[in-house]
């Protein structure tokens, strides 16, 4: 009777000291302000800074209006794959000469994650505030965000791997560069039978052209685990007035009507 | 209820279609072709990502499969005039699809003829670009 006491004793003082119970229970303090500040915490976003050269603030459309096939980030020009990266490469080679897809992932409900996310055919809401920039997708609604306010990439020991990874962004002139990494390794493609890995690292350098109508991103993407040398694409959105984005979830009964992604041309 | 199938290319409207669900593969829709099927619709999802509809196909010998016909998100059916009760279970539809290559029956969505002879189709995924 007594040990049941003692436990029932234990639980209730967890219980008190949760942030949960504390915060219906006592006056309304503020939290201290422990550094590193979260980007939306009122101090950080207080700080002075200088004035961003532009507010990306908007709803982006990916720009196929010269190719449908702007949602690739594979190489334009000769590469080198590492020999596990090309086992998958021809593997989808092989599965295309015969009509076929390999490992349609995001057909499967997998997140897309970067940088493939940036190009579904779905429109990318961005809100800017002086400490980051959210990017969310209407595919998934896919949260994307990129910190601003000087803070750098995470301990490696500490930060959970993601499909958008971790971005921390900077100013350059009238250019934002955004550098990301720590990506997960696994259902993560960056084009056909291109597979991220755990060293993926991308750099984006932005800018907002034609009178802010159009955001245009250079890309440079090196990957020691799936290629050699870094790859470059640029790639264009443009601003769109009369969309939002919605919510998007990809269901588990979804694909019981979906028979492009049932058919037996998937190859898993 | 008989089947209609007609097959026909229709180079203008592929392009748009694919456009429109281009997120995930279309391996196994035969993109050279549409085909036009009649039969009585068992079910309609306004959803996202994709809307879809399931339709009881009768064929020559009188045997009924379910048609899965997967379209593109609300968002753009609606600029296309379609809203969420523009079809209900029970009514008689004609499809125009580009079909399963493995024969199997299902596809994608082209377009709609409704039992008022209405015919809607699906508007292109992506929007007008901004003044330049």
């Amino acid at each position: 009777m007594r040990m049941y006491y003692v436990a029932f004793t234990c639980a209730l003082g967890l219980a008190v000291a949760s942030p949960g119970f504390a915060q219906g229970q006592r006056p309304a303090t503020p939290a201290p302000e422990r550094e590193p500040l979260g980007a939306l915490a009122r101090a950080n976003l207080a700080k002075p800074r200088p004035k961003p050269p532009f507010d990306l603030t908007g709803t982006w459309f990916i720009d196929q209006r010269n190719s449908q096939n702007t949602w690739r980030f594979g190489p334009t020009g000769p590469f080198k794959l590492t020999p596990e990266a090309q086992v998958h490469y021809d593997a989808a080679k092989k599965a295309q000469a015969e009509g076929k897809v390999y490992r349609d992932d995001i057909g499967q409900c997998w997140p897309a994650g970067l940088p493939i996310i940036m190009t579904r055919v779905w429109p990318i809401a961005m809100v800017q505030v002086p400490t980051a920039i959210y990017m969310i997708s209407g595919f998934m609604n896919s949260l994307r965000t990129v910190y601003l306010d000087g803070r750098p990439h995470s301990d490696p020991d500490v930060v959970v791997p993601s499909f958008n990874g971790e971005s921390i962004g900077r100013w350059e002139g009238d250019t934002l560069v955004i550098d990301t990494k720590y990506f997960v390794n696994d259902h993560h493609w960056i084009d056909s039978g291109i597979p991220a890995s755990d060293q993926l690292h991308i750099v984006e350098r932005i800018k907002l052209i034609n009178s802010g109508n159009t955001l245009e991103i250079e890309y440079t993407m090196a990957d020691p685990k799936g290629w050699e040398g870094d790859w470059k694409v640029t790639k264009r959105w443009n601003r769109v007035e009369d969309m939002d984005i919605a919510e998007v979830s990809c269901l588990p009964d979804l694909n019981q009507h979906m028979p492009s992604t049932q058919s037996k041309e998937n190859v898993r | 209820m008989k089947a209609l199938l007609v097959g026909s290319v229709c180079a203008i409207v592929l392009s748009i279609a694919s456009a429109a669900l281009a997120h995930h593969s279309a391996a196994g829709i035969d993109q050279t072709r549409t085909v036009t099927i009649v039969g009585i619709l068992k079910e309609f999802k306004w959803a996202n990502p994709h809307s879809w509809m399931d339709v009881d196909v009768t064929d020559e010998k009188g045997e009924t499969k379910v048609w899965s016909v997967e379209m593109t998100s609300p968002t753009f059916l609606a600029r296309a005039g379609w809203k969420s009760n523009t079809v209900k279970p029970g009514d008689k539809v004609t499809l125009t699809v580009r079909p399963l290559r493995s024969g199997d029956p299902g596809g994608m969505f082209v377009s709609i003829t409704l039992p008022d002879g209405r015919v809607l189709g699906q508007a292109p995924a992506a929007p007008r670009a901004p003044s330049q």
